[in-house]
Protein backbone atom coordinates (compact mmCIF):
# COMPACT_ATOMS: atom_id res chain seq x y z
CA UNK A 1 0.00 0.00 0.00
CA UNK A 2 2.85 2.64 0.75
CA UNK A 3 4.82 1.83 -2.41
CA UNK A 4 1.16 2.43 -4.45
CA UNK A 5 0.82 5.78 -1.96
CA UNK A 6 4.55 7.26 -3.09
CA UNK A 7 3.88 6.71 -6.70
CA UNK A 8 0.54 8.57 -6.13
CA UNK A 9 2.19 11.21 -3.90
CA UNK A 10 4.94 11.78 -6.74
CA UNK A 11 2.11 11.83 -9.41
CA UNK A 12 0.48 14.87 -7.37
CA UNK A 13 3.72 16.58 -7.37
CA UNK A 14 4.26 16.27 -11.61
CA UNK A 15 0.43 17.51 -11.43
CA UNK A 16 1.42 20.56 -9.76
CA UNK A 17 4.40 21.26 -12.23
CA UNK A 18 2.09 20.62 -15.41
CA UNK A 19 -0.03 22.65 -13.93
CA UNK A 20 2.70 25.55 -14.10
CA UNK A 21 3.70 24.15 -17.63
CA UNK A 22 0.22 24.66 -18.83
CA UNK A 23 -0.13 27.88 -17.38
CA UNK A 24 3.37 29.09 -19.32
CA UNK A 25 2.47 26.80 -22.51
CA UNK A 26 -1.08 25.71 -22.66
CA UNK A 27 -2.45 29.03 -21.93
CA UNK A 28 0.16 31.80 -23.30
CA UNK A 29 2.10 29.84 -25.44
CA UNK A 30 5.71 30.07 -24.15
CA UNK A 31 8.15 27.27 -23.55
CA UNK A 32 10.12 27.15 -20.51
CA UNK A 33 12.91 24.87 -20.71
CA UNK A 34 14.54 25.34 -17.09
CA UNK A 35 11.14 25.19 -15.33
CA UNK A 36 12.56 22.00 -13.35
CA UNK A 37 15.35 24.33 -12.03
CA UNK A 38 12.17 26.34 -10.35
CA UNK A 39 11.57 22.99 -8.36
CA UNK A 40 15.33 22.49 -7.87
CA UNK A 41 15.51 25.75 -6.60
CA UNK A 42 12.52 25.01 -4.22
CA UNK A 43 13.29 22.28 -3.11
CA UNK A 44 16.88 23.54 -1.92
CA UNK A 45 15.80 26.69 -0.53
CA UNK A 46 13.37 25.11 1.62
CA UNK A 47 15.69 21.90 2.46
CA UNK A 48 19.07 24.38 3.20
CA UNK A 49 16.55 26.58 5.57
CA UNK A 50 15.19 23.22 7.46
CA UNK A 51 18.35 21.64 7.87
CA UNK A 52 20.72 24.26 8.27
CA UNK A 53 18.83 26.91 9.94
CA UNK A 54 15.78 24.67 11.87
CA UNK A 55 13.03 26.67 9.82
CA UNK A 56 9.29 25.43 10.55
CA UNK A 57 8.35 23.76 7.57
CA UNK A 58 5.29 26.49 6.67
CA UNK A 59 8.02 29.97 6.86
CA UNK A 60 10.52 27.23 4.45
CA UNK A 61 8.10 26.94 2.38
CA UNK A 62 6.97 30.45 2.17
CA UNK A 63 10.48 31.61 1.94
CA UNK A 64 11.24 28.84 -1.09
CA UNK A 65 8.37 30.08 -3.15
CA UNK A 66 9.47 33.73 -2.54
CA UNK A 67 13.05 32.55 -3.95
CA UNK A 68 11.59 30.97 -6.74
CA UNK A 69 9.52 34.20 -7.95
CA UNK A 70 12.60 36.45 -7.45
CA UNK A 71 14.49 34.00 -10.01
CA UNK A 72 11.73 34.31 -12.06
CA UNK A 73 11.70 37.58 -12.12
CA UNK A 74 15.37 37.93 -13.12
CA UNK A 75 14.99 35.25 -15.62
CA UNK A 76 11.63 36.99 -16.82
CA UNK A 77 12.16 41.03 -16.75
CA UNK A 78 14.50 40.85 -19.49
CA UNK A 79 13.61 38.09 -21.81
CA UNK A 80 9.96 38.31 -21.84
CA UNK A 81 9.45 41.51 -23.64
CA UNK A 82 11.57 39.84 -26.78
CA UNK A 83 10.45 37.65 -29.32
CA UNK A 84 9.18 34.24 -28.05
CA UNK A 85 12.05 32.16 -28.98
CA UNK A 86 13.80 34.23 -26.44
CA UNK A 87 12.41 32.84 -23.43
CA UNK A 88 12.66 29.04 -24.33
CA UNK A 89 16.21 29.67 -25.29
CA UNK A 90 17.23 31.87 -21.96
CA UNK A 91 15.43 29.03 -19.33
CA UNK A 92 17.49 26.35 -21.20
CA UNK A 93 20.44 28.30 -20.42
CA UNK A 94 18.90 29.06 -17.09
CA UNK A 95 18.50 25.54 -16.25
CA UNK A 96 22.33 24.61 -16.71
CA UNK A 97 23.38 27.53 -14.29
CA UNK A 98 21.66 26.65 -11.98
CA UNK A 99 22.60 23.24 -11.90
CA UNK A 100 26.27 24.29 -12.12
CA UNK A 101 25.36 27.01 -8.86
CA UNK A 102 24.04 23.69 -7.42
CA UNK A 103 27.11 21.30 -8.18
CA UNK A 104 29.77 23.77 -7.40
CA UNK A 105 28.77 25.48 -4.12
CA UNK A 106 29.29 22.11 -2.33
CA UNK A 107 29.49 23.58 1.42
CA UNK A 108 26.29 24.53 1.41
CA UNK A 109 24.20 22.33 -1.48
CA UNK A 110 26.15 19.01 -1.23
CA UNK A 111 27.69 19.14 -4.72
CA UNK A 112 26.81 16.73 -6.70
CA UNK A 113 26.50 14.32 -3.94
CA UNK A 114 23.11 16.12 -3.12
CA UNK A 115 21.48 17.51 -0.24
CA UNK A 116 20.50 14.66 2.11
CA UNK A 117 18.45 14.84 5.68
CA UNK A 118 15.40 16.96 4.51
CA UNK A 119 13.22 16.62 7.13
CA UNK A 120 10.08 14.47 5.80
CA UNK A 121 7.09 16.31 5.91
CA UNK A 122 5.13 15.76 2.60
CA UNK A 123 2.88 12.85 2.91
CA UNK A 124 0.07 11.83 0.74
CA UNK A 125 -2.65 14.10 2.34
CA UNK A 126 -1.03 17.34 1.89
CA UNK A 127 0.29 16.18 -2.00
CA UNK A 128 -3.36 15.63 -2.72
CA UNK A 129 -4.64 18.50 -1.27
CA UNK A 130 -2.25 20.97 -2.50
CA UNK A 131 -2.48 19.24 -5.85
CA UNK A 132 -6.51 20.09 -6.13
CA UNK A 133 -6.00 23.78 -4.65
CA UNK A 134 -3.29 23.98 -7.46
CA UNK A 135 -5.87 22.62 -10.11
CA UNK A 136 -8.48 24.90 -8.75
CA UNK A 137 -6.39 27.99 -8.80
CA UNK A 138 -5.31 26.80 -12.22
CA UNK A 139 -8.86 27.07 -13.59
CA UNK A 140 -10.07 30.08 -11.87
CA UNK A 141 -6.88 31.27 -13.53
CA UNK A 142 -7.88 30.21 -16.90
CA UNK A 143 -11.40 31.48 -17.01
CA UNK A 144 -9.96 34.79 -15.26
CA UNK A 145 -9.15 38.42 -16.60
CA UNK A 146 -5.76 37.27 -16.75
CA UNK A 147 -5.87 33.91 -18.48
CA UNK A 148 -7.94 35.42 -21.15
CA UNK A 149 -5.62 37.65 -22.03
CA UNK A 150 -3.26 35.00 -22.05
CA UNK A 151 -5.07 32.81 -24.69
CA UNK A 152 -5.92 35.91 -26.92
CA UNK A 153 -1.70 36.76 -26.85
CA UNK A 154 -1.05 33.32 -27.72
CA UNK A 155 -3.32 33.17 -31.13
CA UNK A 156 -1.65 36.54 -31.90
CA UNK A 157 0.29 39.01 -29.91
CA UNK A 158 -0.13 41.92 -32.54
CA UNK A 159 -4.02 41.75 -32.36
CA UNK A 160 -3.73 41.24 -28.57
CA UNK A 161 -1.71 44.46 -28.55
CA UNK A 162 -3.83 46.78 -30.71
CA UNK A 163 -6.63 45.37 -28.46
CA UNK A 164 -4.90 47.11 -25.52
CA UNK A 165 -3.67 44.06 -23.37
CA UNK A 166 -0.49 44.54 -21.90
CA UNK A 167 1.50 42.16 -22.91
CA UNK A 168 4.42 42.34 -21.35
CA UNK A 169 2.85 42.11 -17.57
CA UNK A 170 0.61 39.48 -18.61
CA UNK A 171 3.18 37.15 -19.61
CA UNK A 172 5.20 38.29 -16.99
CA UNK A 173 2.47 37.62 -14.28
CA UNK A 174 1.83 34.04 -15.67
CA UNK A 175 5.30 33.46 -15.77
CA UNK A 176 5.78 34.52 -11.99
CA UNK A 177 2.74 32.51 -11.26
CA UNK A 178 4.12 29.47 -13.15
CA UNK A 179 7.52 29.74 -11.27
CA UNK A 180 6.14 30.44 -7.67
CA UNK A 181 3.76 27.12 -8.60
CA UNK A 182 6.71 25.33 -9.86
CA UNK A 183 9.06 26.14 -6.85
CA UNK A 184 6.07 24.84 -4.17
CA UNK A 185 6.08 21.47 -6.11
CA UNK A 186 9.93 21.16 -5.45
CA UNK A 187 9.16 22.19 -1.86
CA UNK A 188 7.18 19.07 -1.77
CA UNK A 189 9.19 16.71 -3.36
CA UNK A 190 12.09 17.57 -1.55
CA UNK A 191 10.64 17.25 1.64
CA UNK A 192 8.86 13.64 0.39
CA UNK A 193 12.28 12.07 -0.97
CA UNK A 194 14.65 13.94 2.32
CA UNK A 195 17.56 14.24 -0.40
CA UNK A 196 17.44 15.79 -3.75
CA UNK A 197 20.71 16.21 -6.30
CA UNK A 198 21.16 19.03 -8.82
CA UNK A 199 20.76 15.98 -12.08
CA UNK A 200 16.89 15.14 -11.02
CA UNK A 201 16.06 18.99 -12.09
CA UNK A 202 17.62 18.76 -15.73
CA UNK A 203 16.09 19.79 -18.95
CA UNK A 204 14.95 16.49 -19.29
CA UNK A 205 12.71 16.75 -16.76
CA UNK A 206 11.48 20.34 -17.63
CA UNK A 207 10.62 18.64 -21.59
CA UNK A 208 9.01 15.45 -20.07
CA UNK A 209 6.41 17.92 -18.30
CA UNK A 210 6.05 19.78 -21.86
CA UNK A 211 5.52 16.27 -23.35
CA UNK A 212 2.77 15.33 -20.70
CA UNK A 213 0.94 18.61 -21.40
CA UNK A 214 0.76 17.87 -25.03
CA UNK A 215 0.10 14.41 -24.46
CA UNK A 216 -3.65 15.60 -22.98
CA UNK A 217 -3.99 18.27 -25.24
CA UNK A 218 -2.35 21.88 -25.56
CA UNK A 219 -5.68 23.66 -24.78
CA UNK A 220 -7.14 21.76 -21.60
CA UNK A 221 -6.37 21.63 -18.22
CA UNK A 222 -8.45 18.27 -17.92
CA UNK A 223 -5.80 17.18 -20.30
CA UNK A 224 -3.03 18.29 -18.70
CA UNK A 225 -4.80 16.51 -15.13
CA UNK A 226 -5.06 13.18 -17.25
CA UNK A 227 -1.87 12.67 -19.07
CA UNK A 228 -0.25 13.66 -15.66
CA UNK A 229 -1.90 10.87 -13.97
CA UNK A 230 -1.17 8.45 -16.78
CA UNK A 231 2.40 9.16 -17.81
CA UNK A 232 3.16 10.17 -14.04
CA UNK A 233 1.91 7.01 -12.61
CA UNK A 234 2.47 4.04 -15.24
CA UNK A 235 6.41 4.37 -15.20
CA UNK A 236 6.63 3.57 -11.67
CA UNK A 237 4.60 0.54 -11.86
CA UNK A 238 6.27 -0.27 -14.99
CA UNK A 239 10.08 -0.40 -13.90
CA UNK A 240 11.13 -2.49 -16.09
CA UNK A 241 10.45 -0.61 -18.76
CA UNK A 242 11.98 2.82 -17.28
CA UNK A 243 14.97 3.49 -19.61
CA UNK A 244 12.69 2.87 -22.71
CA UNK A 245 9.98 5.49 -20.91
CA UNK A 246 11.27 8.81 -21.94
CA UNK A 247 11.71 7.36 -25.80
CA UNK A 248 8.22 5.85 -25.66
CA UNK A 249 6.98 9.14 -24.50
CA UNK A 250 8.32 10.59 -27.55
CA UNK A 251 7.19 8.70 -29.78
CA UNK A 252 3.76 9.04 -28.96
CA UNK A 253 4.07 12.77 -28.76
CA UNK A 254 5.67 12.67 -32.35
CA UNK A 255 2.62 10.88 -33.48
CA UNK A 256 0.19 13.29 -31.43
CA UNK A 257 1.66 16.13 -33.23
CA UNK A 258 1.36 14.76 -36.63
CA UNK A 259 -1.80 13.27 -36.55
CA UNK A 260 -3.90 14.74 -33.76
CA UNK A 261 -2.19 18.16 -32.86
CA UNK A 262 -4.66 19.21 -30.64
CA UNK A 263 -3.42 16.39 -28.02
CA UNK A 264 -5.97 13.93 -26.80
CA UNK A 265 -8.56 16.83 -24.81
CA UNK A 266 -8.79 18.83 -27.36
CA UNK A 267 -10.17 22.23 -25.69
CA UNK A 268 -12.44 19.65 -23.50
CA UNK A 269 -12.61 20.83 -19.82
CA UNK A 270 -14.44 18.63 -17.43
CA UNK A 271 -16.90 20.46 -15.84
CA UNK A 272 -20.63 20.20 -14.45
CA UNK A 273 -22.18 21.82 -17.75
CA UNK A 274 -19.99 19.24 -20.01
CA UNK A 275 -20.52 16.63 -17.80
CA UNK A 276 -24.43 16.75 -17.98
CA UNK A 277 -23.90 17.05 -21.77
CA UNK A 278 -22.04 13.90 -22.28
CA UNK A 279 -24.20 11.72 -19.68
CA UNK A 280 -27.30 13.27 -21.72
CA UNK A 281 -25.50 12.68 -25.39
CA UNK A 282 -24.56 8.78 -24.39
CA UNK A 283 -28.26 8.20 -22.38
CA UNK A 284 -29.98 9.59 -26.36
CA UNK A 285 -27.92 6.70 -27.94
CA UNK B 1 50.56 32.82 -21.93
CA UNK B 2 47.88 35.03 -23.18
CA UNK B 3 48.42 34.18 -26.65
CA UNK B 4 47.52 30.79 -25.86
CA UNK B 5 44.77 31.10 -23.88
CA UNK B 6 43.56 33.53 -26.68
CA UNK B 7 43.86 30.59 -29.33
CA UNK B 8 42.61 28.23 -27.06
CA UNK B 9 39.21 30.39 -26.66
CA UNK B 10 39.36 31.03 -30.55
CA UNK B 11 38.87 27.25 -31.04
CA UNK B 12 36.29 26.83 -28.23
CA UNK B 13 34.86 29.76 -29.80
CA UNK B 14 34.88 28.51 -33.09
CA UNK B 15 33.21 24.91 -32.12
CA UNK B 16 30.20 26.41 -30.69
CA UNK B 17 29.92 28.94 -33.56
CA UNK B 18 29.65 25.94 -35.87
CA UNK B 19 26.90 25.07 -33.23
CA UNK B 20 25.68 28.57 -33.18
CA UNK B 21 25.25 28.76 -37.09
CA UNK B 22 23.55 24.88 -37.45
CA UNK B 23 20.58 26.37 -35.12
CA UNK B 24 20.88 29.93 -36.90
CA UNK B 25 19.96 28.81 -40.36
CA UNK B 26 16.94 26.46 -39.34
CA UNK B 27 15.83 29.33 -36.73
CA UNK B 28 16.13 31.90 -40.08
CA UNK B 29 14.53 29.48 -43.11
CA UNK B 30 11.51 28.61 -40.66
CA UNK B 31 11.40 30.94 -37.81
CA UNK B 32 11.56 28.53 -34.88
CA UNK B 33 14.34 27.74 -32.01
CA UNK B 34 15.15 24.37 -33.32
CA UNK B 35 15.93 22.49 -30.23
CA UNK B 36 16.37 19.02 -31.93
CA UNK B 37 19.97 20.45 -32.85
CA UNK B 38 20.94 19.11 -29.38
CA UNK B 39 20.11 15.51 -30.59
CA UNK B 40 22.04 15.75 -33.53
CA UNK B 41 25.54 16.96 -31.70
CA UNK B 42 24.72 13.93 -29.41
CA UNK B 43 24.38 11.30 -31.98
CA UNK B 44 27.25 12.44 -33.86
CA UNK B 45 29.31 12.86 -31.05
CA UNK B 46 28.90 9.14 -30.19
CA UNK B 47 29.20 8.15 -34.15
CA UNK B 48 32.21 9.73 -34.40
CA UNK B 49 33.66 8.00 -31.44
CA UNK B 50 32.42 4.13 -33.32
CA UNK B 51 33.68 5.34 -36.51
CA UNK B 52 36.75 6.26 -34.47
CA UNK B 53 37.32 3.36 -33.02
CA UNK B 54 35.98 0.17 -34.72
CA UNK B 55 37.18 1.40 -38.35
CA UNK B 56 40.51 3.34 -36.67
CA UNK B 57 40.13 5.75 -39.36
CA UNK B 58 42.50 9.11 -38.76
CA UNK B 59 40.85 12.73 -37.88
CA UNK B 60 39.74 13.71 -41.60
CA UNK B 61 37.72 10.51 -42.40
CA UNK B 62 36.25 10.55 -39.30
CA UNK B 63 34.92 13.82 -39.44
CA UNK B 64 33.65 13.55 -42.64
CA UNK B 65 31.81 10.42 -41.87
CA UNK B 66 30.37 11.65 -39.16
CA UNK B 67 29.31 15.07 -40.81
CA UNK B 68 27.56 12.94 -43.22
CA UNK B 69 25.77 11.02 -40.97
CA UNK B 70 24.49 14.46 -39.16
CA UNK B 71 23.36 15.68 -42.21
CA UNK B 72 21.40 12.63 -42.99
CA UNK B 73 20.35 12.35 -39.34
CA UNK B 74 18.84 16.05 -39.48
CA UNK B 75 16.71 15.08 -42.81
CA UNK B 76 15.18 12.53 -41.16
CA UNK B 77 14.33 14.67 -38.16
CA UNK B 78 12.98 16.85 -41.06
CA UNK B 79 11.30 14.20 -42.17
CA UNK B 80 9.35 12.97 -38.95
CA UNK B 81 8.97 15.75 -36.91
CA UNK B 82 8.33 19.12 -39.36
CA UNK B 83 7.38 17.95 -42.75
CA UNK B 84 4.26 17.03 -42.47
CA UNK B 85 3.88 20.32 -40.27
CA UNK B 86 4.76 22.57 -42.31
CA UNK B 87 2.26 20.83 -45.06
CA UNK B 88 -0.48 21.19 -42.39
CA UNK B 89 0.90 24.92 -42.07
CA UNK B 90 0.32 24.15 -38.19
CA UNK B 91 1.81 26.90 -36.18
CA UNK B 92 5.28 27.62 -34.54
CA UNK B 93 4.37 26.37 -31.27
CA UNK B 94 3.81 22.52 -32.67
CA UNK B 95 7.35 23.19 -34.75
CA UNK B 96 8.42 23.98 -30.94
CA UNK B 97 7.29 20.62 -29.28
CA UNK B 98 8.40 18.65 -32.25
CA UNK B 99 11.73 19.82 -31.76
CA UNK B 100 12.39 19.45 -28.34
CA UNK B 101 10.54 15.99 -27.98
CA UNK B 102 12.58 14.69 -31.04
CA UNK B 103 15.45 16.37 -29.06
CA UNK B 104 14.39 14.14 -25.91
CA UNK B 105 13.91 10.97 -28.24
CA UNK B 106 17.64 11.52 -29.51
CA UNK B 107 19.33 11.89 -26.48
CA UNK B 108 17.07 9.09 -24.80
CA UNK B 109 18.26 6.56 -27.65
CA UNK B 110 21.45 7.36 -26.89
CA UNK B 111 21.15 6.98 -23.51
CA UNK B 112 19.46 3.16 -23.78
CA UNK B 113 21.86 2.15 -26.16
CA UNK B 114 25.06 3.45 -24.41
CA UNK B 115 24.00 3.99 -20.76
CA UNK B 116 25.46 6.46 -19.09
CA UNK B 117 29.00 5.20 -19.18
CA UNK B 118 31.84 7.65 -20.11
CA UNK B 119 33.95 7.24 -23.13
CA UNK B 120 36.68 9.37 -24.69
CA UNK B 121 37.75 9.76 -27.93
CA UNK B 122 41.49 7.80 -28.92
CA UNK B 123 44.18 10.15 -29.64
CA UNK B 124 44.21 11.15 -33.24
CA UNK B 125 47.89 13.01 -32.85
CA UNK B 126 50.88 11.73 -32.08
CA UNK B 127 52.37 15.26 -30.94
CA UNK B 128 49.99 16.85 -28.57
CA UNK B 129 51.45 20.11 -29.30
CA UNK B 130 52.84 22.43 -31.76
CA UNK B 131 55.93 24.60 -31.88
CA UNK B 132 55.44 27.93 -32.92
CA UNK B 133 57.73 30.44 -32.19
CA UNK B 134 58.10 30.93 -28.63
CA UNK B 135 54.46 29.65 -28.13
CA UNK B 136 53.51 25.89 -27.36
CA UNK B 137 50.02 25.52 -28.70
CA UNK B 138 48.05 22.43 -28.76
CA UNK B 139 47.39 20.23 -31.51
CA UNK B 140 43.68 19.73 -31.52
CA UNK B 141 42.90 23.34 -30.53
CA UNK B 142 44.32 24.60 -33.59
CA UNK B 143 43.12 22.03 -36.24
CA UNK B 144 39.59 22.69 -35.03
CA UNK B 145 39.72 26.39 -35.14
CA UNK B 146 41.21 25.62 -38.49
CA UNK B 147 38.65 23.14 -39.92
CA UNK B 148 35.89 25.14 -38.27
CA UNK B 149 37.34 28.84 -40.13
CA UNK B 150 37.26 26.60 -43.75
CA UNK B 151 33.54 24.94 -42.46
CA UNK B 152 32.44 28.41 -41.88
CA UNK B 153 34.06 30.50 -44.94
CA UNK B 154 32.46 27.74 -47.29
CA UNK B 155 29.05 28.44 -45.84
CA UNK B 156 29.83 32.31 -45.75
CA UNK B 157 30.36 31.97 -49.71
CA UNK B 158 27.20 29.41 -49.92
CA UNK B 159 25.30 31.84 -48.04
CA UNK B 160 26.43 35.06 -49.77
CA UNK B 161 27.51 34.35 -53.25
CA UNK B 162 25.59 31.56 -54.66
CA UNK B 163 22.23 31.37 -56.14
CA UNK B 164 21.16 29.04 -53.49
CA UNK B 165 22.52 31.38 -51.18
CA UNK B 166 20.03 34.35 -52.66
CA UNK B 167 17.28 31.54 -52.23
CA UNK B 168 17.66 30.67 -48.45
CA UNK B 169 18.73 34.49 -47.52
CA UNK B 170 14.49 34.85 -49.60
CA UNK B 171 13.28 31.86 -48.11
CA UNK B 172 14.08 33.92 -44.83
CA UNK B 173 11.83 36.59 -45.50
CA UNK B 174 8.94 35.07 -47.64
CA UNK B 175 8.13 31.56 -48.12
CA UNK B 176 5.11 31.91 -50.80
CA UNK B 177 6.84 34.98 -52.51
CA UNK B 178 9.75 32.48 -53.56
CA UNK B 179 7.57 30.09 -54.31
CA UNK B 180 5.71 31.95 -57.10
CA UNK B 181 9.37 32.66 -58.21
CA UNK B 182 9.88 29.33 -59.20
CA UNK B 183 12.04 28.11 -56.20
CA UNK B 184 11.40 24.76 -54.69
CA UNK B 185 10.84 26.02 -51.41
CA UNK B 186 10.97 22.19 -50.08
CA UNK B 187 14.43 21.41 -51.94
CA UNK B 188 15.77 24.57 -50.26
CA UNK B 189 14.27 23.88 -46.80
CA UNK B 190 15.55 20.02 -46.69
CA UNK B 191 19.35 21.30 -47.93
CA UNK B 192 19.37 23.75 -45.44
CA UNK B 193 18.32 20.89 -43.12
CA UNK B 194 21.32 18.82 -44.81
CA UNK B 195 23.90 21.68 -44.47
CA UNK B 196 22.74 22.35 -40.54
CA UNK B 197 23.13 18.72 -39.85
CA UNK B 198 26.76 18.51 -41.30
CA UNK B 199 27.91 21.52 -39.50
CA UNK B 200 26.42 19.93 -36.30
CA UNK B 201 28.26 16.43 -37.31
CA UNK B 202 31.40 18.60 -37.19
CA UNK B 203 31.06 20.06 -33.78
CA UNK B 204 29.96 16.90 -32.28
CA UNK B 205 32.91 15.26 -33.43
CA UNK B 206 34.71 18.40 -31.86
CA UNK B 207 33.06 18.43 -28.40
CA UNK B 208 33.26 14.71 -28.12
CA UNK B 209 37.47 15.19 -28.48
CA UNK B 210 37.35 17.71 -26.06
CA UNK B 211 35.21 16.65 -23.65
CA UNK B 212 34.19 12.90 -22.30
CA UNK B 213 31.43 11.26 -23.97
CA UNK B 214 28.37 11.16 -22.40
CA UNK B 215 24.54 11.19 -23.40
CA UNK B 216 23.42 14.65 -22.21
CA UNK B 217 26.46 16.12 -24.27
CA UNK B 218 23.76 17.66 -26.45
CA UNK B 219 23.14 19.79 -23.92
CA UNK B 220 25.93 21.79 -24.94
CA UNK B 221 24.14 22.88 -27.19
CA UNK B 222 23.37 25.46 -24.81
CA UNK B 223 26.36 27.51 -25.81
CA UNK B 224 25.12 27.71 -29.39
CA UNK B 225 21.72 29.18 -28.01
CA UNK B 226 23.48 31.87 -25.79
CA UNK B 227 26.36 32.35 -29.03
CA UNK B 228 22.75 33.09 -31.30
CA UNK B 229 21.14 35.49 -28.76
CA UNK B 230 24.51 37.65 -27.82
CA UNK B 231 24.61 37.92 -31.61
CA UNK B 232 21.14 38.42 -32.90
CA UNK B 233 18.71 35.90 -33.48
CA UNK B 234 18.24 34.16 -36.64
CA UNK B 235 21.69 36.20 -37.43
CA UNK B 236 24.72 33.93 -38.81
CA UNK B 237 27.41 36.20 -38.78
CA UNK B 238 26.45 37.86 -35.44
CA UNK B 239 26.08 34.38 -34.31
CA UNK B 240 29.97 33.12 -35.08
CA UNK B 241 30.52 37.03 -33.51
CA UNK B 242 28.70 36.02 -30.06
CA UNK B 243 30.21 32.51 -30.44
CA UNK B 244 33.74 33.59 -31.23
CA UNK B 245 33.80 35.99 -28.08
CA UNK B 246 31.19 33.37 -25.93
CA UNK B 247 34.74 31.25 -25.75
CA UNK B 248 36.99 34.14 -24.79
CA UNK B 249 34.78 34.81 -22.36
CA UNK B 250 34.71 31.12 -21.07
CA UNK B 251 38.13 30.67 -20.94
CA UNK B 252 38.96 33.88 -19.46
CA UNK B 253 36.92 33.06 -16.95
CA UNK B 254 38.11 29.19 -16.25
CA UNK B 255 41.12 31.09 -15.55
CA UNK B 256 40.07 33.56 -12.70
CA UNK B 257 40.90 31.53 -9.88
CA UNK B 258 37.31 31.59 -7.90
CA UNK B 259 35.06 31.24 -10.55
CA UNK B 260 36.65 28.19 -12.47
CA UNK B 261 35.19 26.15 -14.98
CA UNK B 262 32.56 24.83 -12.70
CA UNK B 263 30.87 28.40 -12.03
CA UNK B 264 31.83 29.98 -15.45
CA UNK B 265 28.58 28.97 -17.33
CA UNK B 266 26.53 31.23 -14.19
CA UNK B 267 28.42 34.01 -15.14
CA UNK B 268 27.97 33.97 -18.37
CA UNK B 269 24.16 33.29 -18.19
CA UNK B 270 24.35 36.70 -15.86
CA UNK B 271 26.46 38.60 -18.91
CA UNK B 272 24.01 37.33 -21.03
CA UNK B 273 20.79 38.32 -19.26
CA UNK B 274 22.73 41.83 -18.67
CA UNK B 275 23.16 41.99 -22.55
CA UNK B 276 19.64 41.27 -23.14
CA UNK B 277 18.87 43.91 -20.86
CA UNK B 278 21.26 46.64 -22.54
CA UNK B 279 21.32 45.46 -26.77
CA UNK B 280 18.18 43.01 -26.62
CA UNK B 281 18.69 43.61 -30.87
CA UNK B 282 22.38 41.36 -30.21
CA UNK B 283 25.70 42.37 -31.90
CA UNK B 284 24.16 42.07 -35.72
CA UNK B 285 21.30 44.44 -34.41
CA UNK B 286 18.83 43.46 -36.75
CA UNK B 287 15.13 41.97 -34.66
CA UNK B 288 13.28 39.60 -36.41
CA UNK B 289 10.11 40.93 -36.16
CA UNK B 290 6.94 38.29 -35.41
CA UNK B 291 5.23 37.41 -38.07
CA UNK B 292 1.31 39.02 -37.66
Amino acid sequence: MGFYLSILTFTFITIIGVTGIFLITGLTGLFSLGQASFMAIGAYTAGILMIKFQVPFVVATILAILVGLLFGLVVGLPTLRLRRDYIALVTFGFGEAVIAILNNLTSITGGAMGLSGIPMKTNFTLALISAIVCIIFARNYKYSKYGRQCMALKSDELAAKAMGIDVKRVKLTTFLVASGLTAYAGVLYGSFTTYVDPSTFGWTRSAEWIIILFFGGLNSLTGAIFSSLALGSLPELLRFASSWRLVIYAVIVLLILNFRPTGIFGEYELNLKTLKKDLLRTNRK
Amino acid sequence: MIVQQLLYGLSLGSVYALIAVGFALVFNILKFSNFSHGGVLTVTAYTGYLIATKLQTNLWVTLFLTACVGGVLALIIEFFAFRRLRKKQSPLIFYFVSSITMGLLLDNLITVYFSTNFYSYPNFFTNRVIQLGPYNIATTDTIMLIISIVALSALMLLIYKTKFGVAIRALSIDAQTLSLMGVNVNQIIIITFFISGFLGGISGVFLGINYTLYPMIGKLVVKGFIASVLGGLGNISGAVIGALLLGIMEVTLTSIGFIGSGLAPVVIFVIMLVFLIVRPQGIAGIIIHEKA
